[in-house]
């Protein structure tokens, strides 16, 4: 397909992804800061939420209160991971790609696009942000469902939905390794003063219940930090979206064997499964080292996609000499 | 006489730059008074080249650079031999009026989007209307030099004769378009003329100078046996365009002759340095050997 | 509207077969010195048009306005719309005005009318390929160099150039208007970019959906196959010797008011809608970016005008166009749909011509007729014409969309002064033609009643290896009363058009869908038996 096309289609899912799990965050942790006011989950600031979301934080600034946080990380067009910011961005690459994607994708993130736009938000945080990012959420949920229903399998629809889970995956990290891995302790267990940021973070991303049900035992750091990478049972994990990405490049890419980022994938995925099973001691300062180059591994798999797939897409302006 | 031409353009990208794609109207042209003994084109970075005659008879070389690359540079060598055009003819009036007249001269007698109606150029029209066509053409190479400055950098490639008769000064190819709109106002066919002048100092001391592509134009006027031809002139230099004039080709306006035409792609600007090195050989002066 | 609805009311409550049942039509009234597509006077339609007449009586104008309130809701879900402008410049999108009556034409009177169209556009056709060679016409006399060298659409870079199998109007269509004695007249050739027919397509499509009763009785010819038609046409057109050819859409993109149907016919046709950043020229070979690299293309229906595809060759500065791309079809590498350079085939002052072109070309009478037209470059139409300015229709040259027409027995006396100074500024960029009374058709308004509008008709041609003609085609109708500016950019609105089959062709009338097996459910078992099991179990699992 156009390379023009598929590089929007990308970046709709990857801002849409975005929005949806920024809200989906922010959501959760209001909530846990209603059980327990103060910072907005025992042992996860809002300095750590905003790092963990890519915006810049001055650390002599001191601590970051509720309200400002949750401006930027809601309306701040500069933001880049402003929930509105991504929502106008999204709404942008569809009109851009409407031929491609269902009139209905289309009316329903319009119609979310024009309900922010037109509402008075600041008041709405204040007042009861809940409500804000339940419809965010919903939009997003309504989104996907669309794009599973009404997509025909082909290009567009794997572009769309790598975007998606390349989003989620480097997502998932930031929030493990920002407010998960400074409460590890070198034996595995949890550092003391940080028996409320694993469940937190859990409850925050909506994955609380899956935990429960898929592990023994206490949410703590450690356990926690396992599942939201290695478990593929669970949707959003970090090898679950890995899985996800790799499986929706290959069906895009007719030359998948010899594709340099389809092929980083999949070494990639059986990498996390092979320390999954191996994970015989519990060495945290292991899984910490993990993180950190999954990481790193992600920022170089994304370079590739863009290099390989978008590259091609004229970018650049064309200039006329007399 | 005969001339060394050395046409030589670099430009210099600020970053890499591709698909970087030129039309070239250098080569001079072969008429009755002009002929070409050589003629070598080269690029760098090397690239295929397309040759071809377009509409209106010139010759047009094209080119492209794909791949990246951050300087383009482009020469042309040639030879070339003029030779004096006969004594101009000096009919009257009615033989443009004719059907044959007007057929010959086709569009070059038609209003392109000028200021037809705007006082100066009806002042002017008037100024340059002689007893015959030729004296007509004659005037208009002296009044326009004599009203407008010849000055660079007062105008730009896209500017208009509205833009001249504003700011009163030009280069040679303002001077030639409004001197053809002039002259198609009093239904004298006038086309634009693209090419090189070796404008050599008075004092003749001087065989090669650094000189620039040249705008002049021609009149289609009818000689004394029924027969019309296109006679040169030039009103930036209020002088008829006779042996030290080589043409490259002609059209209606300078869109249509432009030397060098290019689209790249990139975010980068360009840096332009352009050349023209014509050297005047005598009968025993060996030509500068080509590349 | 109130009074008009109660109205209704107490009329379809008349019982019916009392001496004056009162239907849809029954007011409808046609203007006096205009031809009436359907009624030859109150009271009387026309013959082929008695089914329809009959179906509008029984609906009524309640059915009406409803049928309408669900036309424009489902227009504007589908997102069919065009984009109209203020006067001060702003555009909108509005949905496709599709009026609920139907244009209906007889069979064989279709028949004459598309004889006519072939040879008129045979004769275009042949017309350009002479103008960009030998001019033959020209030095015949025929045609004066002025016109054509004169003409900004003369386009010099393509000169020489002859395009795959000598055709050059790949998309073409003939605006036809009939006048007050009935004859079919053509009223404007186009032959460059020529848009609408999407509206065809969609307005046969809603046609049928909303309103498949007024169907009954008549056997329509199918208008869906023209976009397999046009892929057919640039798939032979295409240079891919002995490899399936890659053939686009080429688009300015979502900003162009007719973007619309763009991206309608490239996904009918299954093909890749492009914007000008998609495409490049490399080694004189047209492709595009797609993410397996590039990927060749050999044939281009574009949807932009000549000054806009080449930055090389034409505008410098437009940004909506590939370099190069003029010299990959000098190279014979790609084709391009409609040919470049056609726009001189199109404006209104070589229309005049077009019958000489006929005779000349192919040595025949032409079977359509031109509306009598005035070349105001000429000194004595010019004098003739100013002497009856106010009962000519005066249109400038090179417009097109109606830009620019005036009407000299609609305009008052400062407007006709001031358009009179505007020609004798310019003449050359003027022409005159006769006032043509449109022919009329009821059409419906605000309040559910049936009004005459005047109308004409866009018919649809594709020129492949073969010529083929669209049954019917667009047509337009001015919605305002006694306006006859049908251009839809200005207000105008569209009928869908039906030719009805002669005996022995056409397709299949389209048949309303059969009611859908109603949804199965599940199968009940054994109801009691089963509660009667379950209970047990529950009973066994509970905890003591």
């Amino acid at each position: 397909m156009l390379a023009r096309i598929a590089h929007e289609l990308y970046w709709t899912g990857r801002y849409v992804a975005r929005a949806d799990d920024t809200a989906r965050m922010l959501d959760g942790l209001f909530r846990a800061s209603l059980e327990s006011p103060g910072t907005p989950a025992a042992g996860l600031s809002w300095e750590a939420v905003m790092a963990a979301l890519g915006v810049d934080v001055d650390p002599d600034r001191g601590p970051i209160r509720a309200a400002e946080a949750v401006r930027t990380l809601t309306l701040d067009p500069q933001s880049p991971a402003s929930v509105t910011a991504c929502i106008d961005s999204a709404r942008e690459g569809t009109m851009r790609v409407r031929d491609v994607v269902s009139r209905e994708m289309w009316q329903a993130l319009n119609t979310l696009y024009l309900e922010l736009d037109m509402s008075d938000l600041g008041a709405a945080l204040e007042t009861g942000p809940h409500s804000v990012y339940a419809f965010v959420r919903e939009r997003c949920a309504l989104w996907w469902g669309l794009a599973e229903e009404t997509m025909l399998r082909d290009q567009a629809y794997s572009y769309l939905a790598a975007g998606r889970h390349a989003e989620g995956a480097s997502m998932m990290l930031r929030m493990l390794r920002v407010s998960i891995v400074p409460y590890f302790a070198d034996d595995g267990t949890e550092r003391a003063g940080g028996s409320g940021a694993a469940p937190a973070l859990l409850q925050a991303i909506g994955g609380l219940e899956a935990f429960r049900r898929a592990v023994a035992g206490p949410a703590e750091a450690y356990p926690v930090a396992k599942f939201l990478l290695f478990e593929r049972a669970y949707p959003h994990s970090v090898a679950a979206a890995v899985e996800l990405l790799h499986d929706r490049l290959r069906d895009a890419d007719p030359s998948y064997r010899t594709a340099p980022p389809i092929l980083r994938l999949a070494r990639l995925r059986a990498e996390l499964e092979f320390h999954h099973r191996s994970a015989a001691g519990e060495d945290a300062r292991a899984l910490a080292d993990l993180l950190e180059q999954v990481q790193l591994e992600l920022v170089d798999v994304d370079r590739e996609i863009e290099q390989r797939y978008f590259s091609g897409a004229a970018t650049q302006p064309q200039v006329v000499t007399a | 006489m005969r001339f060394q031409i050395t046409y030589s353009t670099t430009y210099e990208y600020s970053e890499a730059v591709r698909d970087n794609l030129n039309v070239l109207r250098v080569k001079p042209a072969t008429t009755p008074h002009q002929s070409i003994d050589e003629f070598t084109f080269r690029v760098d970075p090397e690239s295929r080249l397309h040759q071809y005659r377009d509409y209106f008879g010139s010759e047009v070389i094209e080119f492209g650079v794909t791949e990246p690359h951050d300087r383009l540079s482009i020469e042309a060598r040639m030879l070339v031999t003029t030779r004096e055009q006969p004594v101009d003819p000096n009919e009257a009036w009615d033989a443009t009026r004719e059907t044959a007249y007007r057929n010959a001269a086709g569009e070059y007698l038609l209003h392109t989007d000028g200021p037809h109606d705007d006082p100066r150029v009806r002042e002017l029209v008037e100024a340059v209307h002689g007893a015959t066509p030729l004296e007509t053409v004659q005037r208009v190479s002296e009044v326009i030099p004599e009203r407008f400055e010849y000055r660079s950098g007062a105008t730009f490639v896209g500017s208009t004769v509205t833009d001249l008769l504003d700011g009163g000064a030009g280069v040679c190819q303002d001077f030639v378009h409004l001197g053809t709109l002039l002259l198609r106002e009093l239904d004298i066919g006038a086309r634009y003329v693209s090419g090189y002048l070796f404008a050599a100092p008075r004092d003749g001391g001087d065989d090669s100078v650094e000189v620039q592509t040249h705008a002049w134009l021609e009149a289609l006027l009818p000689d004394g046996d029924g027969e019309l031809r296109w006679i040169g002139f030039d009103p930036t230099n209020r002088s008829r365009a006779g042996e030290t004039y080589v043409k490259i080709g002609h059209g209606r306006h300078y869109q249509d002759v432009a030397p060098i035409r290019g689209v790249y792609r990139g975010p980068a600007t360009s840096e332009l340095t352009a050349s023209v090195r014509m050297t005047r050989l005598t009968a025993d002066t060996p030509a500068a050997s080509g590349a | 509207m109130g009074d008009a609805l109660a109205r209704s009311e107490e009329e379809l409550t008349e019982v019916p077969g009392t001496a004056r049942a009162v239907g849809a039509t029954t007011d409808y009234e046609p203007l006096d010195g205009f031809y009436d597509e359907v009624f030859v006077e109150r009271g009387r339609p026309r013959p082929h048009t008695r089914n329809l007449v009959e179906s509008l009586d029984r609906m009524g104008r309640l059915v009406l306005i409803d049928l309408g309130r669900r036309r424009d809701e489902t227009f504007r879900q589908q997102g069919i719309t065009f984009a109209i402008s203020d006067p001060d410049g702003t555009a909108h999108d509005r949905p496709f005005p599709l009026d609920l009556v139907p244009r209906i034409i007889p069979g064989e009177e279709w028949m004459a009318i598309e004889a006519g169209l072939r040879q008129r556009i045979r004769a275009l056709n042949a017309f350009l390929d002479d103008v960009y060679h030998g001019r033959e016409i020209v030095r015949e006399g025929i045609v004066p160099w002025e016109l054509v060298l004169g003409s900004p659409e003369f386009r010099r870079a393509v000169h020489g150039i002859r395009p795959p199998g000598g055709t050059y109007c790949h998309v073409a269509g003939c605006d036809l208007v009939r006048g007050a004695d009935g004859r079919w007249k053509v009223l404007e050739d186009n032959v460059r970019t020529t848009s609408g027919v999407s509206y065809v397509l969609e307005n046969r499509l809603a046609m049928t959906r909303l309103a498949p009763e007024m169907f009954r009785g008549y056997r329509v010819r199918p208008v869906n196959q023209y976009p397999q038609l046009l892929l057919s046409a640039l798939r032979e057109i295409a240079p891919a010797p002995g490899r399936e050819p890659t053939v686009v859409v080429w688009t300015p993109g979502p900003a162009n008011s007719a973007y619309f149907e763009h991206a309608f016919l490239a996904r009918q046709m299954g093909v890749e809608l492009v914007e000008a950043s998609d495409l490049v020229v490399r080694d004189d070979i047209c492709y595009m970016r797609t993410t397996e690299g590039l990927a060749r293309v050999d044939a281009i229906y574009r949807r932009l005008d000549d000054d806009f595809i080449d930055p090389l060759e034409f505008r410098p500065d437009s940004l909506l166009g590939v370099p190069g791309l003029i010299r990959a079809y000098r190279a014979g590498t790609v084709a391009i749909a409609n040919a470049v350079g056609t726009g001189v085939a199109d404006d209104k002052a070589v229309y005049s011509c077009v019958p000489a072109m006929v005779r000349y070309y192919l040595n025949e009478e032409p079977i359509l007729d031109n509306v009598t037209t005035y070349l105001l470059r000429d000194p004595e139409q010019l004098e003739a014409a100013l002497a009856r300015i106010d009962e000519l229709v005066l249109k400038p040259v090179n417009e097109s969309g109606g830009k620019g027409v005036f009407i000299g027995p609609r305009a008052s006396d400062e407007e006709i002064a001031a358009q009179r100074e505007r020609v004798l500024a310019d003449p050359d960029q003027w022409i005159a033609q006769e006032l043509v009374h449109l022919s009329t058709t009821p059409t419906v308004a605000a309040g559910g009643e049936l009004v005459p509008r005047h109308v004409d008709l866009r018919p649809f041609c594709v020129y492949g290896s073969e010529l083929n003609v669209i049954p019917g085609g667009l047509t337009r109708v001015a919605l305002r009363e006694g306006s006859m500016i049908v251009n839809s950019s200005r207000g105008g609105g569209s009928k869908d058009t039906w030719v009805l089959a002669s005996d022995g062709d056409g397709g299949p009338m389209p048949v309303p869908a059969p009611e859908p097996d109603a949804l199965p459910r599940m199968p009940a078992l054994g109801h009691s038996h089963w509660s009667g099991q379950e209970q047990q179990q529950q009973q066994a699992r509970r905890p003591a």
